[in-house]
């Protein structure tokens, strides 16, 4: 009886501390936190070690940072990044941490953070979102930080995103002095066509980088293609676009239309150029019957062998690197407008508006959108540095396959009028993408008509236009 | 002869019987088996169409004068089907024929022909000429089309060659298992730490959640006290109650408290649950009470009672309740997906690293389908350990409730 | 029969400090309800919390109050409310003591050290087995029999202590009484002291007495300590977050500031619809209703007219309009196949359990994991699907000539299929659980009916229209209406079937993901949680409805 008592005892005391067990690791891991990438440490272990003596881990300001990588490559890298970039700012401690992806609703779930008060201080957003995340008070406004930085200018940057970075939403001003700058683009980026020239060359239809070059890259050559590579087999399509709002304006752009009125404050789906653009691009799935069916994800058939033309960005490249067929780029066909229609895509290191460190987080913003690292970035193929300088666009030509990169180059010139991926001001991207997203996909699977989304949708899609 | 038709028929309505049956659990069985199959694939063979079940990798063989391997494929030469090593791909292959009879065609690679300057008129088009010699005579001729074909060779004699379209060739492949995607993927996602986490914060549910059922199911069963009753209709009411009714307030609170982002968060509401509290009543209540009686007047405390009596006896229906928990919080994801952060891989618990992992691997699916299996095998071997209990207690909370 | 013994003095004081205790208790409950009323001790808390912790604290002063005049009264009651306040208090204390220690926070860690610890569970199993074989070795000597028990029982012990010490116990009590060391958690231990000592000094059976407390006195307050775990952590994250939706539902909650109460605005604008007549079939939304308010759902067509149907928030209707189909089809698609493959498998023959077990395995399988799955098995250009559908009009076409076309469903993006291939999924998984379920109900049919039966002729089919189902009723009742339950709440499988999740044209948007999207992608959490409530009484309609019919359909045949 006595053994069971003392039994009994030791159990409850043992169980007690189970319980108490829980809190062993926060110790283990504040002293392990950052992640070092086995890559990274062999790379950089020369800088880190003096930097690790300088400043004792206790004074340095711990600071979380998030981008939204679509593999595992671009983890690795943006994981080198900080280590190199801890190294490199004083008294700071970085800890990168991998967003979701786009599937699995990054900004949505960055807003549910910034709102439980979890979210890291630096993070990545899509330009689209910059204005809601502002206009909620989820961003800080970096303004006054930049003023007081020499270093910076607005203008190293292409002016279509910093546009919107600098919008204030007060005073409808924009520009390096409009008193608002909400973060600094990490990099921009532009669709091209990723061709598979083996199938162009099955069905012998003309080489679409020489009618670019020739400058007869048009709708009707592109159609030409199209068709031909169609006809190699029931398997084999001509061209493959994916579901989602760039896809559908490249067409809707180079027809002449635009999703928006001039100064983004209504829809102008309903303007004949836009429906003109709709309606090619209907005729691809529809009429000529040369597409990947819309809705279905055309990245595996083209992998797959089985698409002549994928219209992607450039984030498509480090996996296409793998395919095992020949290929290459070519920049969109121009449309009737006289332009590709092309889009300017880019996204934006922003500041948590609740961070407890400003000044250090705008020195990691600073530090992340620097020549360099957006040099180590873009060789990884994914994307396009995002400031404007000969020496990044002449290093980003060497970033191969493709060879022809030059057509990405192409798509974001000036005189290709490219379109700025940017948020609604006075109204909401996302909340206009979920109303016009589902009617366009509507007419392109036959469900509506081009002339009942013409009537209707600008009704329906105005009023995002609240604010 | 009655006996013997009647016995057919009894065959035939048996076998009629195992097809249906066999007919619908292939239809069970299919998708477990494309996951399993598919995620010991390469990534090619995962899009190649038509799809096949079983993994295979394609066969390649080292030719003199070639660096590289060469992929095999079968080619027919001379009416006999080979298996010859591709060595150029993508030659240019032209028909030609004259412009004054089309139908005369002759095939010629590009790089035989001749290109000149000189344009004929065809049905109101101009055609470019070239020069393609036929029969050692160099003829004027225009191009119908043009397509490609890969140059075959014979491993062992690379002098013997064949042409032919390389899209439509039939690889030489076999049967193969590439076990690497799962520990590729495990590294990939953080899918090893997913499921640690997983593990965990099932075993902490379930076994709160039994020790607080159990205890309030045996006062809702036995003990008398005023108010018992009252509780218990409460409790019961609120079983049918779907818990996204509660997403937002609990996430609200979590927020309040603190534990967003934690596992506390996906453990401890759970520990307390109205069903499981009602099973554990309704299997006490069925027990006799007069052994209850018995102890009691031997001087047994009520927890003695339960935990010496009541307990050992009711193990089946613990593991029933065990096991249904166990499914439960392992396979949960609207709340993990609402109250764990996105970017704190760490705590992610395997369906939301599944979620994660559909994005980033989304173009191998070979590996989104290993983590799936990942995510589905361990339930289905405690599944089958565990079968009797389980089916038996389906029925049971059925016939019951 | 009581005990007439002296009180003795000892029992005497304890019970005056007790009196003296709740008095304290009471006043500073109070003192601590008005604070927190009128003056500045949370200020930024939304009202629904102030309105809790002052309620809360109010009462308790009350209770306590009264508390302290029984115990002076030598009234049982007295006794009784003072355990419950003390040992609710006490409970407070040890979870604000954990909580400020990071216990529960720090599972996290755990989960990161709880791996290594696993080897030494095995030692933990092993002692298990022992103790199981001790079993198989019944009584051979009576010393032996116990030896082995003791060994085995600290075998187990001992494993499960290395497997502390391995996973860091050691480290992690020290971080927690290092955390503890602040006001709070100070505080809170305190708290522990003080209100175990009283909980100990009035539950001793000297003050039972004292008090003339009786055996069912005694069953009254063990019935609510067993019930308290469950009932409390019931209360704290079922029943409480249930009022506090409720009361969500009438504000403009956004999990970020401080919500206002807005009245019914958020039902009004989902139930805000309008009817209208069309007078051609094409005739467009904006000439018959005010379209800055409401958006078109559906149209219904008769002829050469028709109504149309707006409403303000469309994607709610939408999303009702989903959820409802996909119950519509889901529902009889899991329930009746389930119904006949249980009446197969219910045939005495061999190998049944094997194929019960078959079917039951997709139930058992994360939604998550299997949607991916179907996901590949749906691809339009690739998928195996379609693979099969393509094989089977070959084959057809070949046999009798025909010239059938492949149809080359785009099974999830056709907004006319995407919902179809949802419920496909559905009834698939749930099929084999509901098999199981009539199955067990079956083998509960006694089997003299169907001898009966027999006897007067019947044949399998009346046996089964006139035994079979309605003495299977009360099963089907539960069957269909668990379905239809999870039915209006399907989510899983269209978040990681669809992407986006609304599928096309909004074909998919079901009413669990746009509470979901609400809630947390535009975190206007009140209007979630009206959407919540509607979902609520939409799933209340429906079972009442279920529970009508089987009612009635008992009643005629019994």
């Amino acid at each position: 009886m006595k053994k069971n008592l003392l039994f009994k005892a030791i159990s409850l005391i043992v169980i007690a501390s189970f319980a108490l067990a829980a809190c062993g690791a926060p110790a283990v891991v504040a002293t392990e936190a950052p992640i070092a990438d086995v890559p990274a440490a062999t790379e950089a272990p020369a800088v880190e070690a003096p930097a690790a003596t300088e400043a004792p881990a206790m004074e340095d300001v711990s600071i979380r940072w998030r981008t939204r990588p679509d593999n595992q490559e671009e983890i690795d890298v943006y994981g080198k990044i900080s280590t190199e970039l801890d190294a490199e700012l004083n008294g700071v401690t970085l800890t990168y941490e991998p967003g979701g992806t786009e599937g699995a609703n990054y900004q949505d779930q960055l807003r549910s953070e910034v709102a439980a008060g979890t979210a890291p201080d630096v993070f990545w957003i899509p330009g689209t979102d910059v204005a809601d995340f502002a206009t909620r008070g989820l961003i800080l406004n970096a303004a006054d930080l930049a003023a007081a930085t020499d270093t910076f200018s607005v203008d190293d940057f292409y002016a279509g995103p910093m546009f919107h970075m600098t919008y204030n939403p007060e005073t409808g001003a924009s520009g390096a002095d409009s008193g608002a700058l909400w973060g600094i683009p990490r990099d921009v980026s532009t669709f091209a066509l990723y061709l598979n020239m083996d199938l162009i060359n099955e069905a012998g239809a003309p080489d679409p980088r020489e009618l670019a070059k020739e400058g007869k890259w048009d709708w009707a050559a592109f159609l030409d293609v199209a068709q031909k590579t169609r006809a190699l087999g029931t398997d084999i399509y001509g061209y493959g676009g994916s579901a989602w709002w760039g896809p559908n304006g490249v067409w809707v752009n180079a027809a002449g239309g635009n999703f928006f009125n001039a100064d983004r404050s209504a829809c102008a789906l309903n303007t004949p150029e836009a429906l003109e653009g709709l309606t090619f691009q209907k005729s691809l799935y529809a009429d000529y019957d040369v597409a990947v069916p819309y809705g279905e994800d055309p990245e595996p058939v083209f992998r797959a062998g089985n698409v002549a033309m994928f219209q992607n960005g450039r984030w498509a490249t480090p996996g296409i690197r793998t395919v095992d067929f020949t290929w290459d780029v070519v920049e969109l066909p121009n449309g009737p407008s006289g332009t590709a229609g092309n889009w300017l895509f880019w996204g934006a290191y922003v500041i948590n508006a609740n961070t407890e460190h400003p000044a250090e987080a705008w020195a990691l913003v600073q530090a992340l959108t620097t020549a360099k690292t957006q040099g180590e970035i873009a060789a990884l193929g994914a994307n396009i540095p995002s400031r404007v300088s000969q020496e990044a666009l002449d290093a980003f030509l060497t970033f191969t396959p493709p060879m022809n990169n030059q057509a990405f180059l192409n798509g974001i010139a000036a005189d290709a009028n490219p379109t700025a991926e940017g948020p609604l001001w006075a109204g909401s991207w996302p909340e206009f993408d979920k109303v016009t997203g589902p009617a366009i996909q509507g007419v392109l699977t036959g469900a509506t008509t081009v002339e009942d989304f013409g009537a209707t949708i600008c009704d329906e899609a105005d009023k995002v236009f609240v604010k | 002869m009655k006996i013997q038709s009647y016995r057919l028929l009894q065959f035939l309505n048996k076998a009629l019987v195992y097809l249906v049956l066999t007919f619908f659990a292939l239809v069970m069985v299919f998708p477990f088996l494309y996951m399993l199959t598919t995620s010991f694939k390469l990534p090619a063979d995962t899009f190649r169409y038509p799809p096949r079940l079983m993994p295979r990798d394609p066969a390649s063989v080292t030719v003199a004068g070639f660096e590289e391997p060469l992929p095999l494929y079968h080619v027919e030469v001379d009416g006999q089907q080979k298996e010859y090593a591709l060595a150029k791909s993508n030659i240019k292959v032209g028909v030609y024929a004259p412009a004054n009879d089309t139908a005369a065609t002759v095939d010629r690679f590009v790089d035989e022909v001749t290109p000149t300057d000189k344009t004929v008129s065809v049905a109101g088009k101009d055609e470019k000429l070239y020069d393609v010699t036929v029969d050692g005579q160099v003829v004027s001729m225009i191009q119908i089309s043009q397509t490609t074909v890969g140059e075959f060779i014979d491993p062992k004699n690379p002098e013997n060659k064949a042409y032919q379209n390389v899209r439509k060739s039939e690889p030489v492949e076999s049967i193969s298992a590439h076990p690497e995607n799962y520990t590729r993927v495990a590294e990939l996602n953080n899918m090893n730490r997913a499921l640690t986490n997983t593990a965990l914060v099932t075993i902490l549910v379930v076994l709160g959640q039994l020790a607080t059922s159990v205890i309030g199911g045996y006062a809702f069963a036995r003990l008398r006290f005023p108010g018992r009753d009252t509780v218990f209709v409460f409790y019961l009411g609120t079983i049918m109650i779907p818990f996204v009714m509660l997403i937002v307030p609990l996430y609200q609170l979590m927020v309040l408290i603190g534990w967003t982002d934690h596992l506390a968060a996906l453990i401890v509401p759970w520990i307390f649950t109205a069903y499981g509290t009602f099973l554990m009543r309704q299997h006490f209540i069925t027990f006799p009470k007069e052994i209850e009686e018995a102890a009691l007047l031997d001087g047994a405390t009520r927890m003695q009672i339960l935990t010496n009596i009541l307990i050992p006896a009711s193990v089946p229906a613990l593991a029933t309740q065990a096991t249904f928990t166990f499914l439960y919080a392992w396979n949960s994801f609207i709340w993990p997906l609402v109250i764990i952060n996105v970017g704190n891989e760490k705590n992610h618990v395997l369906t939301l690293a599944l979620n994660v992992l559909r994005g980033r691997a989304s173009d191998t699916p070979n590996l989104i389908l290993a983590g799936a299996a990942i995510a589905i095998i361990p339930p289905l071997i405690v599944f089958i350990l565990g079968q009797r209990f389980f089916v038996e207690s389906v029925a049971s909370s059925g016939v019951k409730g | 029969m009581t005990i007439h013994s002296q009180i003795d003095s000892r029992t005497n004081l304890i019970l005056k400090v007790s009196i003296v205790w709740r008095g304290v208790f009471a006043l500073l409950s109070a003192a601590g309800a008005i604070f927190l009323w009128f003056g500045a001790l949370l200020p930024e808390a939304p009202l629904w919390q102030k309105v809790l912790i002052t309620a809360v604290l109010a009462i308790a002063s009350v209770f306590s109050a009264i508390g302290a005049v029984q115990i002076s009264r030598r009234n049982h009651s007295g006794r009784m409310i003072s355990l419950a306040l003390d040992y609710l208090a006490f409970v407070t204390c040890i979870v604000i003591a954990l909580n400020t220690g990071e216990v529960f926070i720090g599972i996290d860690a755990l989960a990161e050290t709880f791996t290594s610890g696993l080897p030494y569970l095995g030692i933990v199993a092993l002692g298990y087995f022992l103790s199981v074989m001790d079993e198989y070795f019944p009584q051979k000597q009576l010393g032996a029999e116990t030896s082995l028990k003791v060994t085995s029982r600290w075998v187990m012990l001992g494993g499960f202590v290395l497997f502390l010490l391995q996973v860091g116990a050691i480290k992690g009590i020290l971080y927690f009484l290092g955390k503890l060391a602040q006001p709070l958690g100070l505080a809170s231990v305190a708290g522990i002291a003080i209100f175990g000592f009283f909980l100990w000094a009035i539950g001793r059976s000297e003050s039972a007495q004292a008090l003339h407390v009786k055996t069912n006195h005694e069953q009254i307050l063990s019935g609510w300590l067993f019930l308290s775990p469950n009932l409390l952590g019931f209360l704290i994250f079922f029943a409480g977050p249930l009022v506090l939706s409720f009361y969500f539902s009438f504000t403009d909650s956004d999990a970020i500031n401080t919500p206002n109460w807005v009245g019914f605005a958020n039902y009004a604008k989902i139930l805000n619809v309008r009817f209208a007549m069309l007078s051609s079939p094409t005739q467009l939304a904006k000439e018959v209703v005010d379209i800055k308010i409401y958006d078109e759902v559906g149209r219904f067509i008769f002829g050469n007219s028709g109504i149309l149907f707006a409403a303000a928030d469309k994607f709610f209707w939408l999303a009702l309009r989903n959820t409802l189909t996909f119950g519509l089809f889901a529902v009889p698609l899991s329930v009746i196949p389930a119904l006949i493959l249980s009446n197969v498998l219910n045939s005495k023959l061999p190998g049944m359990k094997f194929y019960r077990a078959i079917y039951f395995m997709p139930s058992i399988a994360a939604v998550v994991g299997i949607s991916l799955v179907w996901q590949w098995l749906y691809n339009a250009t690739i998928g195996y699907i379609n693979y099969f559908i393509t094989l089977g009009i070959e084959f057809w076409n070949n046999l009798f000539n025909l010239a059938v076309v492949d149809p080359k469903i785009q099974w999830v993006s056709d907004e006319k299929t995407a919902l179809f291939a949802v419920i496909i999924i559905a009834a698939w998984q749930t099929m084999g659980f509901n098999t199981v379920l009539f199955l067990a109900g079956l083998q509960n049919i006694p089997g003299e009916l169907y001898e009966a039966a027999t006897v007067d002729g019947a044949g399998p089919w009346d046996k089964f229209w006139s035994i079979t189902l309605p003495m299977l009723a009360p099963t089907t009742f539960y069957v269909v209406s668990t379905t239809t339950i999870q039915a209006m709440q399907v989510f899983e499988h269209v978040f990681i079937l669809m992407n986006p999740p609304e599928g096309p044209n909004n074909s998919t948007i079901t009413l669990v993901l746009y509470l979901y999207r609400s809630g947390f992608q535009n975190f206007k959490q009140g209007y979630a949680s009206a959407i919540a409530w509607v979902l609520f009484i939409v799933i209340f309609g429906l079972t009442l409805v279920q529970f009508q019919q089987q009612r009635k359909s008992s009643i005629y045949e019994s």
